[in-house]
């Protein structure tokens, strides 16, 4: 995903890329990177859990200000089901 | 090794994420061009942007050919996936993680949806008109056909869309 990252950067395009495996993210930093403690599959949250999936999606995008370094990383404090999301009112 | 077992694999890591941590400290593998990294641009406001997703979860439409799951280096192509898609278009070919929460809900990996309520209440500006998926798990000559060609033709597809932001996500 990094590699492929790094192309869209290249061409002057800001990237943040999510991860849930912390390891790999120290060894193969993406330009930007917010790391998830959730599972490989449910990146952004559980199915239909809206207001989860709204908390990750935001704060990958608010990441593009918070990191100011390349390869710079940013962990995620939520801890899955055990969290109070703020609800998203469309 | 066939698919069923890649399945069986995938639905044991994707449950045990202690072993991906494992696996990946293990090979002592890492990229050694960090300093490398593009500069970074600073991006406009987010309600000014207009945003695009970028997914290595095998993410495509259920008319497009699936990606090679025999091929053991992976499958270095790209799908194009239309921002207005309806969720019944959408499908998941991807041996190399479980995504039946995914098959649930898409979102859980690849958050269209998402997207479109920021863009309702003005938090980014739009949806992008072309989102891109492709598999992870891309060795040897897949990886550097991703790298050479298919990567600097994803960027010029968001660039030409004009596209703000990239949000990026595995599987």
């Amino acid at each position: 995903m990094g590699l492929v990252a790094r192309a869209v950067e290249h061409v002057g395009i800001p990237t943040v890329t999510v991860s849930v495996v912390p390891s790999a993210t120290d060894a193969f930093p993406a330009p930007r990177n917010l790391v998830v403690r959730f599972r490989l599959g449910q990146v952004f949250g559980e199915p239909r859990a809206r207001d989860q999936q709204h908390a990750v999606v935001m704060d990958a995008l608010q990441a593009l200000h918070r990191i100011t370094e390349p390869g710079g990383r940013i962990d995620s404090p939520y801890r899955w089901k055990r969290e109070e999301y703020p609800p998203f009112e469309p | 090794m066939g698919r069923r077992f890649n399945r069986l694999m995938a639905a044991v890591y994707t449950r045990i994420p202690g072993i991906n941590e494992m696996y990946v400290k293990l090979s002592g593998k890492k990229w050694q061009d960090r300093v490398e990294q593009p500069q970074l641009a600073l991006p406009s406001q987010l309600s000014s942007v207009r945003v695009g997703l970028l997914t290595s979860a095998g993410v495509h439409l259920t008319s497009q050919r699936p990606f090679d799951m025999h091929n053991p280096e992976g499958d270095a192509t790209v799908r194009v996936i239309p921002g207005d898609v309806s969720m019944d278009d959408i499908t998941i070919t991807h041996d190399y993680y479980d995504h039946a929460a995914a098959d649930i809900d898409v979102n859980c990996v690849f958050p269209i949806e998402r997207l479109r309520e920021l863009a309702q209440k003005s938090m980014i500006r739009d949806v992008a008109p072309r989102h891109v998926g492709f598999m992870g798990h891309i060795f040897g000559r897949q990886q550097d056909e991703l790298v050479n060609h298919t990567a600097g033709q994803v960027a010029d597809m968001f660039l030409s869309d004009g596209v703000g932001a990239v949000l990026a996500s595995p599987g």
